[in-house]
């Protein structure tokens, strides 16, 4: 009793400063994690069996942590040591495309494809933030998108606020189509068991209708406010894409790596091969083919959110191991009456709403033992449950300026360079869109699955 | 001739910001206020209006966010564009008067730095926010007590050192007993004889 008041005590207080944002978050989850150590495991349970699970470090030492044979396997919960090895190797390998400067070339390359016309670089780049989200996070996506936006709206004057707008949104719908593509589904996948293939055939079909659906909602809702009227003599300008190129044979090594990393996450169900050893393959060869400026990049890797994955695993293993996302699981079950659409509804809902204002990975995180606790006990497949809320978190983040990483870099971009989106702005052109995913999604899930 | 960057700091109503454009016109320096602002956004080619709505106001602590040491607070981001813009003007040795804008936190480190806090009774500065203004005085005292805490809040969300304590400017000064004029000139013999020092 004492160890589930204690953990929930813990993981509300963890909730409430990162909502807060005075301490960094990283630091807010890690001494949330030694605080779960020692009064929930230590003090209210008394239970070494239940520090060892969490901290699962003997995982790691498994030959099936990094290659598997038969089918992927659930993972024991506690902290998962994939999903952290994996995005630190896509990190090291993203700082070193962003090195040679493959972000920057592959937007001037795109907008100079389209001719540098306004309404084609609105529509373009929304196709090429969800394509590049769905390997790479979506933080580094829109950094250098938004910025490349702005860039290109200052030459050929155009509003640039639209356009990062649905950069942003298309990120994040990107971003749910595959297993690396948003931190929330590497941790369901990785935690659940499924594959890169199992993404793609459902999240990833869901993800191309709506994308299908955003592009015609947003050009005829934004098309308008684009264009500014001033004409650009667009051959006046001297706009060199391969100048943006600042290591050409890095350039191409960086390129091979990264259509490397995709092959490996596409074909990894058949190769046996798990997002761990991806992770690290990916990291060593950026690390080879980086030289001497293996440094630079290391000091570039983003490892406050490592740290923050570690922590956060742990105080959510906290609420695990004392049974209380049971609880949770229990109260859904009863809500909906065991019906698997009002369950579905509620997951996708309740994920969508809760992500728009709460961080979307520790949402997932304390969500993924509770859909497997309503699997055992409603006999709705582990499946749909998974995909529901792989799309709920991932989507429900777009609704608002704070709910997932990718809005907050966008709008921080914009706003640097003078072009301040509020609130409202924002709500009201990205609120819509979200909605009309989060239905297409759930008519999708209804008629595919149930 | 030595630089010199006059910061002043105060309250709503105290007429610091008069007493800043009188120094500035005496001393033959530029006075930078909200006009700063006017100089980013035709810079950066950009809306000034869209701009000044965020001028001087503090973070909306529930309704932002920062990734990767990037916040979408816009009022810390156009907080931070005024703060460059100071210390860009700072570093190339130029001489000015600057209100508000944390700019005795911001420019501490330079040495022909003078700050300066400007305050009032509250009686004054009613009367004289009623006359500048057009409000009654009820409508005049609710004025100040918003913008103070406000520019207390933005202040102190950007410094380490309290909005208006004593302790961390040179000169902290009532306009109220001396008046702006004679405020200016106390002002401006205490710059006098801090130059002649150096």
């Amino acid at each position: 009793m004492f160890a589930g008041i204690m953990a929930v005590i813990i993981f509300l207080a963890m909730f409430i400063l990162i909502v807060m944002d005075k301490i960094e978050r990283h630091i807010v989850t890690l001494a949330c994690a030694v605080l779960t150590i020692v009064f929930v495991f230590g003090i209210g349970m008394h239970s070494l069996t239940a520090i060892d699970e969490t901290l699962n470090v003997r995982n790691i030492f498994t030959s099936s942590f990094w290659y598997q044979s038969g089918e992927a396997s659930e993972s024991t919960g506690g902290i998962n040591w994939a999903t952290i090895i994996f995005i630190a190797g896509m990190m090291i390998m993203v700082e070193g495309m962003a090195r040679v400067g493959f972000f920057r070339w592959l937007c001037m390359k795109i907008a100079k494809w389209v001719r540098y016309k306004p309404i084609p670089i609105f529509i373009t780049f929304m196709v090429l933030s969800s394509v590049l989200a769905m390997f790479i996070d979506s933080i580094t996506v829109i950094l250098f998108l938004a910025a490349v936006t702005i860039e290109l709206a200052q030459m050929l004057k155009f509003n640039p606020v639209p356009v990062i707008l649905t950069e942003v949104f298309c990120a994040n719908l990107g971003g749910s189509a595959t297993m690396c593509g948003d931190p929330p589904n590497i941790i369901i996948g990785t935690s659940l068991g499924y594959t890169f293939t199992d993404f793609i055939t459902n999240t990833g079909a869901i993800a191309a209708i709506s994308l299908v659906a955003v592009v015609i909602y947003f050009y005829i809702t934004m098309h308008k406010k684009i264009k500014t009227g001033e004409e650009v003599d667009v051959s006046a300008l001297n706009i060199d894409p391969s100048s943006v190129i600042t290591d050409k044979k890095g350039f191409i090594l960086s390129s091979i790596i990264f259509i490397l990393a995709v092959v490996l996450l596409v074909t990894h169900a058949q190769t046996g091969l798990t997002v761990a050893i991806i992770g690290v393959l990916i990291a060593a060869l950026t690390f080879i083919v980086s030289g001497k400026h293996i440094l630079e990049i290391l000091k570039k890797v983003d490892y406050k959110t490592l740290l923050f994955f570690i922590g956060l695993f742990v105080v959510v293993g906290g609420l695990e191991q004392t049974k209380i996302l049971e609880l949770l699981a229990k109260l859904i079950e009863n809500i909906s009456g065991g019906n698997a659409m009002i369950m579905v509804a509620i997951i996708l809902w309740l994920s969508a709403i809760a992500s728009a204002f709460i961080d979307n990975i520790p949402f997932a995180a304390t969500m993924i033992p509770v859909i497997r606790t309503l699997s055992l006990t409603s006999g709705v497949p582990l499946d749909v449950m998974a995909w529901t809320l792989a799309i709920g978190t991932d989507i429900g983040g777009s609704a608002t300026p704070i709910g997932a990483s990718a809005n907050v870099v966008g709008i921080a971009v914009a706003s640097k360079n003078g072009y301040p989106i509020s609130w409202k702005k924002y709500c009201l052109s990205l609120v819509p869109a979200t909605v009309i995913v989060l239905v297409i999604s759930m008519t999708c899930i209804y008629l595919r699955y149930l | 001739m030595d630089q010199l960057i006059v910061s002043i700091g105060r309250e709503y109503g105290s007429g610091g910001h008069e007493i800043a454009v009188k120094l500035a016109q005496k001393l033959g320096l530029k006075l930078y206020d909200r006009n700063m602002l006017e100089e980013i956004a035709k810079h950066k080619n950009v809306d000034y209006e869209e701009l000044a709505k965020y001028d001087e106001a503090p973070k909306k602590e529930i309704l932002t966010r920062t990734v990767r040491g990037l916040s979408n607070s816009h009022e810390y981001n156009i907080a931070n564009m005024q703060f460059e813009y100071l210390r860009k003007k700072a570093s190339e040795g130029e001489s000015f008067v600057v209100v508000g804008r944390c700019a005795e936190s911001v420019l501490k480190d330079f040495e022909g730095l003078i700050s300066v806090f400007i305050l009032g009774d509250i009686e004054c500065r009613i009367q004289r926010i009623s006359r500048v203004r057009n409000m009654s005085e009820s409508e005049a005292r609710s004025a100040i007590s918003r913008h103070d805490k406000t520019r207390k809040a933005y202040h102190n969300s950007h410094s380490s050192m309290k909005w208006g304590d004593a302790r961390n400017y040179d000169i902290t000064l009532n306009s109220s007993k001396l008046g702006i004029d004679d405020a200016v000139d106390l002002i401006a013999e205490y710059i006098n004889k801090r130059t002649v020092k150096r």
